[in-house]
């Protein structure tokens, strides 16, 4: 009764009201509820609520079961998770101390990681006897060796098989021709793989695998974007390699064919390709033409790559893109992704001619319901414009690119993929257009794209040609925001963009961001690049506005940087700008004792202070009052010669209180000069 | 001066309706805007040229140089001659369909100026009212590009742009009398675009059937619009005032010589803005036509991966960035390469073989025991012994357990005699 009683003295005047209405229809009720207590009135809703889902009784369909895929949980798992601007990379979370800090630290560590991979496997490959325990249930094949040395030792076609499929050249060759000598045949089917694995290795043993290959490409990304390359033909990478000899091993195998087919053909037509022996591929291609047989797809997407080599001019070039393209259509081939992106990539060889045909070959794709993945759109963007060309009236064609492929989620299908976000990019850098720049980089975060970037240089190309466009066009808080979240989790910015950057504080009067800018550089190891750091200096010397403390805490550290260098070895040398600068921003923050220390070192440095410090020194001492110092100054002044230094002495005689000592020291100064005049 | 205007009026609305319908059949949902974003072009005295050249630009670089003098020319002579207006710009309207058919598969011609002039000639103090009016834009030099470009996806508001399409019907409201058949100078375009085209006979018939449609059209928007062209530009600048882009238009514009040469072009940037904007995306352009869409390859045998697939392969994975970016995407990588238990978790992972063999075969292992061990004795106790543990082992496969079984076989066999000797 009590507790009665005192829940109803809890309860609102509201629920009396509800309990007197409840003694009404439950329809009144329902409708009341929803009037007044819309949130609450679930539970006697459902009651209410039963009668009619009884009535209209629901069938259950039962779901088919689905069978996911092995990734799909951790799939969904993974799309939870976000990336974390103020992280290091995933694989450098294991380890604290070894989070990159700078761009060199973070290649030197995510080498090692691959190369200790790689070291592993080489032992265990090496010395396989060692590991032949399998703890694992289930069975894991990658965790065991793999044998790398031919295991049937007579010559015979199973022999030659296994030698093609351990990619031994030299010994796949010599096993054939042990087993022709013989009069062993060998079947058609081997004989092509054998073709393919020599034509494909350009008859030559395949070096080791993978890291010298990562080497290659690097330095060919390298070069290509110091734009030093080769202005046509070969790719660096091609020149290193061997060119196609005639009559090598694989002519030779061919020859022996008593009835090659299109297979045999593809092969040697590919390795031409391949190995840059163009005309060659060219005139196997009749043979195979005369030999009534048709070509597949890949002899046409080789020969197609390799047409601007044979001819000279680009109408010439052009007809015989269209030439290949009608005979693909007569022998009903039907072309795929690979050879429209040769075509595309041609066309960039083709001057005038490949902005004309650029837009037929898509629509052409697209009525044959490829789709283009972006390698075509880029070589697209790179037939329209040329590195290094001045960029006019053809702003659009990256609109309509942009406008084509935004949104969508691009799978890699093409090597060239990657180079597709670092030409869109270049293409905004050159024609400032922060608008698609903005669009590319959405882009860059649809799906699976951001694979498509491309590796650790590719990346770092991507945004330093980003952040740059955002130096330019944008405000500083803009910039800064990208800079947040960019800096230093996905990019590492070199020196010359860190100049940028400070470009832009510069021309927005936002140089009180300095002395966080320049922990930034400290911890990105541009402490030392002199030019970044006399900018700097510059920069701060000019700023009057800010706080000056913290300018001069952050010109304090950069003078000690000067002071220690990496082993004993000063890496950086003063210049009278850089002191002049450093002394002008102490004197503006008052610390004149620094500043004195500071200007002692154009004396030990060699360097002349400039006579306009000189004054400003003047005055700040004139402040205070410190009449040695005055003097001191002047002395100095004397002893690096300067022409003015009589103005000084005359100003300290008209400004200060001089004892006659003091006089007598000025005064023999000033005789001095007058003499060195 | 007014005559001199209204020819050039006269002209360009002969090419906005030459390249109306073109617009339509490519892009059906485009097609408004395009209308409007012309329709706003005219008061502030874009020239024909200048679409002409837009049209261009889009579809042909390379024919850009060619077709301008040809159409400076044209022009020119409308401005000087009064009297042979209607023919030139029936032959400029002719020569800019032939054009479009060239650069097109669909092109479409409208015929439009041929008796312009009567109606026009009705309305003539209002509309030199107006022209009077107009002269302030016509002059108005152009203003600086605003820095960001608009993009291709910004529709402009059907809104505000109301008045404007009704200023623009009734430009096409123009023309009084009804013309129920078809130009003949028109039809001989048209056919001579068609047999351009593959299927000539039906594309020539396309080409008149949309002639027809857009024929239809003005009659219907005729009725609709007043008489007096004063309420339509004041309705116009008002749509002008509320669209933002409007600052972007004056980028080329008439500009009259007292030496009555006409006028000079002027390609602006804003040139180039309106190029993207009213043109089709040139990717949907022409095609090759090199292959059928629907041929089918002879589905040559397929021999599994060959060594440049898998190179092709190993090249797109050393091109992009397969570094994983989280813990769960590292685990999906091992799952691939097959280090890490599959989800969903699935006890029998890896006893697949065993899956197709039933329980029986594991558990009731004694018909192995029937021939070859004695029936009954002290080996025939230790082997039943033998096979119950057998049995309740779930390590082994069942080839391992009859593996197990044969093993003691050979022994007993071996052992032979000395089981003999013991007479066991």
């Amino acid at each position: 009764m009590v507790f009665d009683h005192a829940l109803g003295v809890m309860a609102s005047s509201c629920s009396r009201a509800l309990r007197h209405h409840a003694c009404k229809s439950s329809r009144i009720l329902r409708i009341h509820l929803q009037n007044s207590w819309p949130n609450r009135s679930f539970a006697l809703n459902s009651a209410a609520d039963q009668q009619p889902a009884v009535s209209s009784l629901e069938e259950i369909v039962i779901p088919k079961k689905k069978t996911w895929s092995k990734e799909a949980v951790l799939q969904a798992l993974a799309s939870t998770v976000n990336r974390d601007p103020t992280a290091s990379d995933y694989r450098f979370q294991d380890d604290p101390y070894l989070a990159p800090k700078t761009a060199l630290e973070f290649k030197l560590f995510s080498l090692s990681q691959e190369a200790g991979r790689n070291a592993a496997k080489y032992f265990i490959n090496k010395y396989p006897n060692y590991f032949q325990k399998d703890y694992a249930h289930p069975h894991i094949p990658c965790l065991m060796p793999e044998t790398l040395e031919a295991q049937i030792e007579e010559a015979s076609e199973a022999a030659l098989a296994e030698r093609v499929q351990l990619r031994k050249v030299k010994a796949a060759v010599d096993l054939y021709d042990q087993l022709l000598q013989a009069g062993t045949t060998v079947s058609l089917d081997v004989t092509n793989e054998l073709l393919e694995l020599i034509c494909f290795y350009g008859d030559c043993d395949p070096a080791q695998e993978n890291v010298p290959e990562q080497r290659t490409e690097e330095t060919e990304d390298v070069q290509e974007e110091a734009q030093a390359k080769k202005a046509r033909g070969a790719k660096p990478s091609d020149a290193l390699r061997t060119p196609w000899k005639e009559n090598n091993n694989a002519e030779r195998i061919f020859a022996l064919l008593s009835e090659p087919n299109t297979r045999s053909y593809s092969a040697l037509i590919r390795g031409m390709v391949k190995y840059g022996a163009s005309s060659r591929a060219f005139s196997t291609y009749t043979d195979l033409l005369n030999s009534r047989l048709t070509a597949d797809v890949h002899i046409f997407t080789a020969l197609i790559a390799a047409a601007p080599d044979v001819q000279e001019k680009y109408n010439e070039k052009w007809d015989l893109i269209v030439d290949l393209l009608k005979q693909m259509a007569e022998q009903k081939v039907k072309p795929d992704l690979l050879t429209f992106n040769a075509v595309l990539k041609a066309l960039r060889r083709c001057g005038s001619v490949g902005k004309s045909q650029a837009f037929p070959v898509m629509r052409e794709m697209k009525a044959l319901n490829i789709d283009p993945c972006l390698a075509s759109y880029g070589h697209v963007l790179s037939i329209f414009y040329k590195a290094g060309a001045p960029v006019q009236g053809q702003k659009d064609i990256l609109q309509e690119v942009m406008y084509e492929v935004s949104g969508k989620s691009f799978t890699p299908q093409d090597p060239d993929d990657a180079q597709f976000f670092i030409t869109a990019m270049r293409i905004c850098l050159d024609t400032k257009d922060i608008e698609q720049a903005y669009r590319v980089h959405e882009l860059l975060g649809v799906g699976d794209n951001w694979r498509l970037v491309g590796d650790y240089v590719k990346q770092n190309i991507y945004y330093a040609r980003f952040f740059s466009l955002l130096c330019l066009m944008e405000s500083v808080d803009v910039m800064m925001k990208w800079y947040r979240d960019l800096v230093p989790s996905v990019y590492y910015p070199s020196s010359n963009v860190m100049t940028d950057l400070l470009r832009a504080l510069d021309t927005d009067n936002r140089l009180e961001l300095i002395p966080q800018i320049w922990k930034d550089i400290k911890t990105l190891g541009h402490g030392n690049r002199q030019k970044l750091v006399e900018d700097l200096l510059a920069l701060m010397a000019r700023e009057t506005h800010t706080p000056q403390d913290s300018l001069a805490d952050c010109a304090l550290d950069i003078r000690s940087l000067y002071s220690t260098g990496d082993r004993g070895k000063a890496l950086m040398s003063w210049t009278a700008g850089s002191l002049s600068d450093v002394i002008s921003v102490l004197l503006a923050a008052h610390r004149r004792a620094h500043a004195w220390e500071t200007l002692k070192l154009f004396k030990t440095h060699n360097r002349v202070p400039s006579v306009h410090l000189l004054n400003r020194f003047l005055t700040c001492v004139k402040d205070s009052g410190d009449v040695d110092e005055a003097v001191e100054l002047v002395k100095m002044s004397a002893g690096f010669c300067l022409p003015d230094t009589h103005t000084l002495i005359q100003r300290i005689q008209q400004e200060f209180e001089l004892s006659p000592q003091h006089r007598s020291i000025l005064s023999d100064l000033e005789i001095q000069s007058f003499s060195s005049d | 001066m007014y005559k001199r205007l209204l020819n050039i009026h006269q002209v360009r609305n002969g090419l906005i309706h030459t390249r109306l319908p073109s617009t339509k059949c490519k892009e059906k949902e485009r097609f408004a805007p395009v209308i409007w974003a012309m329709g706003r072009a005219r008061p502030l005295g874009t020239s024909s040229i200048f679409f002409s050249e837009n049209k261009e630009s889009s579809t042909s670089l390379s024919e850009d140089n060619a077709k301008r003098p040809e159409e400076n020319e044209a022009n020119a002579e409308v401005n000087n001659d009064g009297q042979k207006n209607t023919k030139i710009n029936e032959g400029n309207n002719i020569s800019n369909a032939m054009l479009t058919s060239q650069l097109e598969t669909e092109p479409v011609v409208k015929p439009e100026d041929s008796k312009k002039l009567d109606k026009t000639k009705t309305g003539k103090e209002s509309l030199l009212e107006l022209l009077g009016a107009m002269k302030v834009d016509v002059t108005t030099i152009r203003k600086v590009r605003p820095p960001k470009i608009p993009r291709i996806s910004e529709r402009p508001d059907p809104k505000p742009m109301e008045s404007v399409q009704s200023m623009f019907q009734h430009a096409t409201a123009e023309v009084s009398q009804q013309r129920e058949t078809l130009n003949p100078t028109l039809v001989a375009a048209a056919s001579a675009a068609a047999s351009t085209l593959p299927n000539s006979r039906q594309a020539e018939s396309e080409l008149l059937q949309q002639l027809r449609k857009h024929e239809a059209i003005p009659d219907t928007q005729r009725r609709a619009d007043g008489q007096n062209i004063g309420d339509i530009i004041a309705d116009m600048k008002v749509g002008k005032k509320q669209n933002a882009r409007s600052n972007a238009r004056p980028g080329s514009q008439i500009r009259f010589d007292d030496d009555g040469q006409g006028y000079t072009r002027d390609r602006g940037i804003t040139g180039e803005l309106d190029a993207v904007r009213t043109r089709k995306s040139p990717f949907t352009s022409k095609r090759l036509n090199i292959f059928n869409a629907g041929a089918e390859q002879d589905s040559l045998s397929v021999l599994g991966p060959t060594l440049w697939d898998i190179n092709l392969a190993n090249q797109i994975v050393q091109a992009t960035n397969q570094t994983p970016r989280n813990g769960f995407e590292e685990m999906i990588q091992w799952t691939k390469e097959g280090k890490l238990w599959q989800y969903p978790i699935n006890n029998e992972a890896g006893l697949e073989d065993e899956a197709s063999v039933p329980f029986h075969e594991h558990v009731f292992l004694d018909k192995h025991l029937d021939g070859s061990f004695p029936r009954q004795g002290p080996v025939r106790h230790f082997m039943e012994l033998v096979i119950t543990g057998l049995a309740k082992n779930h390590h082994l496969t069942v080839q391992q357990k009859q593996e197990h079984i044969a093993w003691f076989r050979d022994y007993f066999q071996q052992k032979d005699n000395v089981l003999k000797e013991a007479e066991a």
